[in-house]
């Protein structure tokens, strides 16, 4: 048996300092995807450091912000009425993404912080991985790529970030809390993940040791109309081949503000800035959304199996605003 | 309505009879069984396509905790060679240092758990001399089998027909590889006592699992008993004696302890087959009318370095339309690939995708409704001999099939029916299914209470052999369902055949109809001896037999029960054998009709998106007598879904240069789920078949078959874009 350390810590600061002190130990939440991954021999966590009894579960309303801990389950979240009536958008990507029954042992910070699906780096038999054996290099780039990233992708790595709840949180400006033992930091989750470049195994903007104790999600003002939209092979239980999630504030015809951001395509959840600007203060018309989507997908970084990816991504983002704003 | 609806359903729907034994959990699986001082085993897999083993270093493994033995080629038994059944298997592993597949067995660990014997093989370093690999179907250095069978066909002039036809179509069609995935992960626990040996293990043939490692380990076939009285599914994958059988066989032997070895998912992919993918070339033939003159279909599939598969893609060809000019030819090619494999409708589904797709074609070109096409084109009878066919309910099908789904309502235009942003299409596709049986033979015996057991080696795969097998008997001999035991799955049993090829219902089902006629014939015998015996001097032909008793026929109080007969000859049970044969085509001058079939779907694809919905599905089925019709929808719907996995979604992905399956999980292989099956309506046409005393057909696989060209031609009808590959997905649909 491949042995390894398990403690179930009760306080936070525990948690930490045990993590902290061991360059081998890892968190553990739900489980979905760290055990998934010791199962396939691709992490070796000498300790895992449960964190399930510490007091991070439960959403918190605070003036125009709600606070997720970190532990609360996908179901939990997706079941607050708040989140549904002001963003709805993250309710539907909760729910499109898993499985029931991953949902209720799923938690948000494990959702974060959850690992590529890409084949070759869940398969320890495959020698090229950068992101798995930095400087081994990518097997991804030369084989079968359909769920891989266009946005962001290097010839390093063109891993998917597939998160579906991150997408309406970057979207919203949702903001980590993170705790280590030299205190607490607070980072937007626009800025929290790593573009891979030359180091893929770098994911984040984490340091060992360091805990997500809670997620601040900004609430979208009152009238704000929100979507997120899921594109896949099959109709459940799978991830988004692309995903626009997008919340407008509209003024008759014309777009006020607008919020877009777009899963399935980037190594990281990426925020549709340039397309923003396009719709602010424009008029909600099949040219405003394709200037929009143009804005979004540009230059990508395209391997034969994903080069169908541009025209989907810019369909489902137009597809994802004329649903929004009609 | 009136005239075509009269499906003769002669088999009640009655419950699956081991139905309480699954859903409590009492069925015992192979998995489920456990023995005294049993060791488990892991194997090792090659990462290499191609070449020899340099080195391997196990002693890590050798060390690590709770090792009781690592088998390598080094330090393997030699075993005897596979016998040649009546299908290819793999020849015994670990018998030398050669890699011809990526996932090749290279080592065996045992220990005194999983866990244990899990992490140490993963310890087990390999180091290859790495050979160039021949992994692609159409790479020039890669041997070529032509007329693999000797099946290949011709009738009439192909070439000048085709060479005259005013309207040719020449297409070519492929499918992916797929792999049967049966839920159950395959599972060998051996034991050794002395030189017997018992195997629980999960197959589909428990005598051929018997006699193969009966020679390979160099021991009496009667040495070994293969029980398998369960199995958690199989879709063909049961149908070999795959090398992890051997292999937990000779670590049993090894350590002198129970072994059990269970895959994993992943080593499911790699161990146990896939269905092959396939090129077809279908070049037909027509009038103006749309009447074909010519069919000419060619078909190049796989094969592993050391295997064979008999995967005839083009045979369908041969049967489904009356044409005078027919050629099919089929090639396979030789990779370094893991097996391939029979899965649910082997050949037939992939032949069928390409001909019905073709036949669309044909009726697009000529301007013919897709489904008169079909009708004009019935084969009466069976084209290729003339003969007249067993029985074939195709156009009844077809016809029924239209009015229930509601083909009528169909714009023949493409592009001409939408709903919001979706288009909607219509499709239909034909299915004319092949004909399979074995011979087999059974047990049936009748205790002093008049309750039945029935018993033969063969198994249930999940189908409902237990449950129809004991319906048959108990109409035979005038039982009630409950009043038969069935016992099967246990090679020690009488000779059984596979449970495979839609051909085990024929098969088992006639010889219990034998011995069940056998078994009547000693009653009447036995009370013949009896001058007391109400049917003293009744001549076999005047008896019937009904609850229990057997009686002079129109005169139902002059009889005797079993049991009173059993009782006054002082004896506990009476039993008879019975064995089936197939009938010989010659001798009835007919052609045995497998099941036929007919597909309507409604198909949705979203414009912009090219997503992919199907909407709806009616399937009508032919499969002769249907002994239960629950079961046999049961079989209709499963083999339904995986129709619309073919069509989609499933797609076994190889590495172009490692020969490694890329997606050889549940997460990256992709089957249908229940959100993307539609309703399905199932309805059963047709009447009982003249080829074998039961009537049936067997409906086993064809569910499956037509699926994927219905949607595909539905697709077509929807977008106007013809999709000759499968699966279909949406980036093939995106303009
Ligand atoms: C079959 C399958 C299908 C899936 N489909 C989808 C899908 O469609 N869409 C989707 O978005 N997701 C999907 N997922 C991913 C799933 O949502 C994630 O696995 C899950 O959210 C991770 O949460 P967890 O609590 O189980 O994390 P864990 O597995 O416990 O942890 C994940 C990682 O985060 C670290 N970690 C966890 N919590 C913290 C914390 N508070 N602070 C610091 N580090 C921490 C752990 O050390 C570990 O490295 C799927 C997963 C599976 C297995
Ligand atoms: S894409 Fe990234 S994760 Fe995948 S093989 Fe390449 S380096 Fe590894």
């Amino acid at each position: 048996m491949r042995e390894f350390r398990y403690e179930r810590p009760t306080t936070v600061a525990e948690a930490i300092r045990a993590v902290a002190h061991d360059p081998e130990a890892d968190f553990l939440a739900g489980g979905t995807t760290e055990v998934d991954l010791m199962k396939d021999g691709v992490l070796h966590p000498d300790l895992l450091v449960d964190i399930t009894r510490l007091p991070l579960r439960g959403v918190r309303r605070n003036g125009t912000m709600l606070q997720v801990g970190a532990l609360t389950t996908m179901e939990e979240l997706a079941a607050d009425h708040t989140l549904a009536e002001r963003a709805p958008f993250v309710v539907e990507a909760l729910l499109r993404g898993a499985s029931v029954q991953l949902r209720n042992m799923a938690t948000i910070g494990g959702n974060l912080l959850q690992r590529t699906r890409c084949r070759y780096f869940r398969d320890p038999a495959v020698p090229a991985c950068n992101k798995r054996e930095p400087g081994s290099g990518c097997e991804a780039v030369n084989s079968v790529a359909r769920m891989h990233a266009i946005l962001g992708a290097s010839p390093a790595c063109i891993a998917l970030h597939a998160s579906d709840l991150a997408v309406p949180l970057v979207a919203l400006d949702a903001v980590v809390h993170i705790e280590s033992e030299e205190g607490e930091r607070l980072v937007p989750l626009t800025q929290f993940y790593l573009m891979p470049g030359e180091t893929p195994d770098r994911e984040n903007v984490l340091r060992h040791g360091e805990l997500i104790t809670a997620i601040d999600i900004p609430l979208p003002p009152e009238g704000t109309r929100s979507l997120y939209l899921k594109i896949r092979d099959r109709a459940s239980y799978e991830f988004a081949l692309t995903s626009a999630a997008v919340a407008v504030i509209m003024d008759g015809a014309v777009i006020k503000d607008a919020r877009v951001a777009m899963g399935g395509i980037g190594t990281i959840p990426w925020r549709g800035f340039e397309a923003e600007e396009v719709l602010r203060e424009a008029p909600a018309t099949p040219e405003t959304f394709r200037s929009a989507a143009d804005g979004t997908i540009r230059d990508p970084f395209l391997v034969p199996g994903t080069a169908f990816k541009v025209e989907l991504a810019k369909r489902t983002l137009i597809r994802a605003l004329t649903e929004v704003t009609s | 309505m009136t005239t075509i609806q009269q499906p003769r359903i002669l088999g009640a729907g009655v419950d699956r009879v081991d139905g309480p034994l699954k859903v409590t959990g009492q069925a015992r699986y192979p998995n489920d069984v456990n023995l005294p001082g049993m060791a488990y085993a892991a194997v090792v897999r090659s990462t290499i396509p191609s070449g020899r083993i340099r080195r391997m270093d196990t002693t890590a493994a050798e060390k690590s905790a709770g090792v009781l033995e690592v088998i390598t080629h080094e330090n393997a038994d030699h075993l005897g060679e596979a016998p040649a059944t009546f299908i290819k298997n793999p020849q015994p592993p670990l018998q030398d240092d050669v890699i011809r597949y990526y996932g090749q067995y290279v080592a065996v660990v045992v220990a005194d758990t999983q866990q244990n014997a899990t992490a140490a093989a993963g310890l087990i370093e390999v180091e290859y001399d790495r050979h160039e690999a021949l992994l692609d179907l159409h790479d020039p250095r890669a041997e070529r089998i032509k007329d693999p069978w000797g099946e290949d066909t011709a009738w009439g002039d192909v070439r000048t027909a085709l060479n005259r036809a005013p309207v040719v179509i020449d297409q070519t069609y492929t499918t992916s590889e797929n792999t049967n995935n049966p839920l159950g992960l395959f599972t060998t626990l051996a034991a050794w006592d002395g030189d017997t040996l018992t195997l629980h293990d999960s197959n589909q043939w428990p005598n051929m699992i018997q006699q193969v490692v009966a020679a390979m380990f160099g021991v009496p076939t009667d040495a070994v008993r293969v029980l398998t009285p369960f199995v958690g599914g199989g879709f063909g994958a049961g149908l070999r004696c795959w090398s992890h059988i051997p292999l937990a066989v000779m670590a049993a032997r090894h350590v002198g302890r129970p072994v059990k070895l269970e895959l994993t998912r992943p080593e499911m992919f790699t161990g146990l087959g896939h269905r092959t993918g396939s090129v077809n070339w279908i070049r037909l033939g027509a009038t103006r009318d749309g009447r074909l003159t010519a069919i000419e279909h060619e078909s190049l599939t796989t094969l592993p370095l050391d295997g064979d598969e008999y995967e005839p893609c083009s045979s369908v060809s041969t049967w489904s339309y009356a044409s005078p000019n027919v050629t099919a030819r089929d090639q396979q090619v030789r990779l370094n690939i893991p097996w391939t494999n029979f899965m649910r409708a082997p050949g037939d589904a992939q032949g069928n995708f390409a001909l019905e797709s073709a036949i669309d074609e044909l009726a697009w070109e000529v301007g013919l409704d897709p489904l008169e096409i079909r009708l004009l084109n019935y084969a009466e009878v069976d084209p290729k001999t003339g003969r007249p066919w067993s029985s074939n309910a195709l156009r009844q099908c077809l016809e029924v099939g239209a009015r229930r789904f509601g083909w009528s309502e169909r714009n023949p235009e493409i592009r001409s029916m939408r709903d919001g942003h979706e288009l909607v299409g219509y499709g239909v596709a034909g299915v004319s299914f092949f004909w399979y049986q074995q011979p087999c033979s059974a047990k049936v015996i009748v205790r002093g209470d008049g309750s039945a057991y029935v018993r033969s080696a063969v198994t249930d795969i999940g189908t409902g052999t237990y449950t129809i097998m004991a319906q048959l008997a108990a109409g035979l001999l005038g039982l009630e369902v409950e009043q038969v035991e069935m016992q099967l799955g246990d090679s020690s049993m009488p000779v059984g055949t596979a449970a495979g090829g839609s051909g085990l219902t024929a098969a088992l089902g006639s010889a219990v109809h034998d011995a069940c006629g056998r078994l009547i014939q000693k009653f009447v015998d036995l009370a013949g001896t009896d001058p007391f015996s109400p049917l003293a001097n009744v001549p076999f032909e005047d008896v019937s037999v009904s609850e229990g008793r057997l009686f002079r026929r129109g005169e139902p109080t002059r009889g005797e029960s079993l049991a009173r007969i059993l009782a006054v000859h002082g004896l506990t049970e009476l039993s008879a054998d019975g064995n089936s044969t197939p009938n010989s085509p010659d001798e009835l001058g007919m052609t045995p009709a497998g099941a036929r079939g007919a597909r309507f779907v409604e198909v949705r694809v979203d414009e912009d998106l090219g997503r992919i919905r199907v909407a709806r599905i009616v399937t009508v089925n032919d499969g002769g007598r249907i002994l239960n019709e629950k079961l046999a929808r049961s079989q209709i719907l499963g083999g339904t879904v995986g129709g619309v996995g073919m069509a989609l979604f499933e797609d076994t992905v190889t590495d172009k240069d490692t020969g490694r399956i890329a997606n050889a999980t549940f997460g990256d292989y992709l089957i249908p789920v229940n959100a993307d099956i539609p309703d399905v309506h199932t309805e059963f046409v047709g009447e009982a078949d003249a080829f074998n005393p039961i009537g049936v057909k067997g409906v086993g696989e064809i569910g499956l078959v037509g699926v994927a060209p219905a949607i595909a031609n539905g697709v077509f009808h929807a977008t106007g874009k013809r999709i000759r590959s499968l699966p279909i997905t949406m980036d093939e649909l995106l303009d």
